[in-house]
């Protein structure tokens, strides 16, 4: 997959869960004493001015008829990685990019209210946009600009030093559990501002110091 | 890219199916499903036949998260990138079909569902899905729906049923995941475990074995230092 002007490989895409205050509270969750994880298959993702396809099966059943938006930063794994410390983190990352952890908002609470897995909702083919390209050099990931706009107007707007586990513990944490390959996409959550988008909707997301992913919703075609 | 028997495959995903015999479902205590449970497993998991099974420290010594369990399953490997299957052409889109040990870090897991957080972390801890001892093509097995599917622990028997006892069949599998989700080459689909389950400890030898596919032989061993 190529991201700006950056190939990768990606085997897996990990997802943090409940990583700002805000956005927590706004979908009722506890805040977590330890990270949330989820992950997304490799069918979900997409680049900058690809469109989004709002799946039938959703659009077409009232019960499951919301797709959220979702912006996140996202950090690429450089090189292959088990049990990092945190103040190693550094090594371990590629550069920074934009991500949109697109999600079927009314099946995901269906699924997780009767003790199911949080997979179908997250994994649409379309539903993991990312770019526009991977920044290597920043040295400071915590105090930057997050802001996503839905046809123009302004519906999520933070900022990365929000975050409740930083870069460097989601590092240590995750490689704790799981080999961590080069290419792989870690997203670090969402801050609070989630809401529906429909099809024909343009969705701008920006972060600073790496840029804005711009991607159009569509309807699946029949 | 894992090399399983003589044939080299480049998955992308790996999907389970949860709840899918109904012995297990009873054992479990899960409701019957009404359409397929489905989660992933990252391909970080995934292990050959005699590869060892490593059992994290960060599991062992913890008294509340120290179980791991074994779930023998029937695995079907996708041939060719498909997308809205119909029932009546699955097989078309199989290359083969495999033996699976889904193995499951049962505490945490059963800790994340009671706080209805993902079924991530303890389905996907490296080298928890041994796969193997080979493919049996599709030509092989002419139904895939009468095959014994046993599991040993140290020679003793602990799974021990038929995949005519699978509530979603294959057909009705892949015309459901593929009504999500695009599948790709190589991209294997675990189709659930009978019941039985129990759990494992350093040391311990698991032969998970299918009729007409062959025996998958991994050993635990503790991680190191």
């Amino acid at each position: 997959m190529k991201i700006g002007d950056t190939e990768i490989f990606p085997t897996k895409i990990i997802c943090l869960g409940r990583n700002y205050v805000e956005h927590a509270k706004e979908m009722n969750s506890q805040i977590p004493k330890e990270p949330v994880f989820f992950c997304k298959t490799i069918n979900c993702l997409i680049k900058n001015g690809d469109p989004i396809i709002y799946p039938r099966i959703l659009f077409e059943n009232e019960e499951l008829n919301q797709v959220d938006h979702e912006v996140e930063l996202a950090l690429i794994i450089k090189k292959k990685c088990k049990n990092i410390k945190a103040v190693d983190f550094g090594e371990y990352i590629l550069g920074y990019t934009i991500f949109l952890d697109i999600t079927a908002r009314k099946l995901q609470l269906k699924d997780r209210g009767i003790n199911l897995p949080w997979y179908r909702s997250k994994n649409f083919d379309t539903f993991g946009p990312i770019g526009p390209k991977i920044v290597e050099d920043i040295e400071y990931p915590h105090d930057l600009k997050i802001e996503l706009k839905l046809n123009g107007e302004v519906k999520q707007s933070s900022n990365t030093k929000l975050m409740i586990f930083k870069i460097q513990e989601i590092i240590e944490y995750l490689s704790k559990y799981i080999t961590l390959e080069p290419g792989d996409i870690v997203a670090t959550g969402t801050p609070s501002g989630v809401g529906p988008i429909h099809s024909g909707d343009l969705i701008e997301a920006t972060i600073d110091k790496i840029g804005t992913l711009r991607n159009k919703v569509i309807l699946e075609e029949e | 890219m894992i090399k399983i028997g003589d044939k080299t495959i480049n998955p992308t995903k790996i999907i389970c199916v949860g709840t899918n015999y109904m012995d297990h479902i009873e054992e479990t205590k899960l409701p019957v499903p009404k359409e397929p449970v489905l989660f992933p497993k990252t391909l970080n998991c995934l292990i050959g036949d005699a590869d060892p099974i490593i059992y994290p420290k960060l599991l062992f010594n913890n008294r509340r998260l120290k179980r791991v369990d074994y779930e023998v399953e029937l695995a079907f490997i996708i041939k060719d990138r498909c997308k809205d299957v119909p029932k009546d052409e699955t097989y078309k889109h199989i290359m083969g079909y495999s033996v699976f040990n889904d193995v499951t870090a049962r505490k945490m897991q059963t800790k994340d569902i009671l706080s209805q957080l993902p079924w991530f972390r303890s389905k996907s801890l490296d080298t928890f899905g041994p796969i193997g001892p080979r493919i049996a093509s599709i030509d092989e097995i002419q139904d895939p729906h009468n095959l014994k599917i046993e599991l040993k622990v140290n020679g003793e028997v602990k799974q021990s049923s038929n995949t005519k006892h699978l509530l979603f069949k294959i057909p009705d599998l892949m015309e459901y995941i593929t009504s999500l989700f695009t599948m790709e080459p190589g991209d294997i689909v675990a189709t659930g475990t009978p019941s039985g389950i129990g759990p494992v400890l350093p040391g311990d030898l698991i032969e998970a074995t299918i009729e007409k596919i062959g025996t998958l032989t991994n050993k635990v061993v503790l991680e190191g230092d």
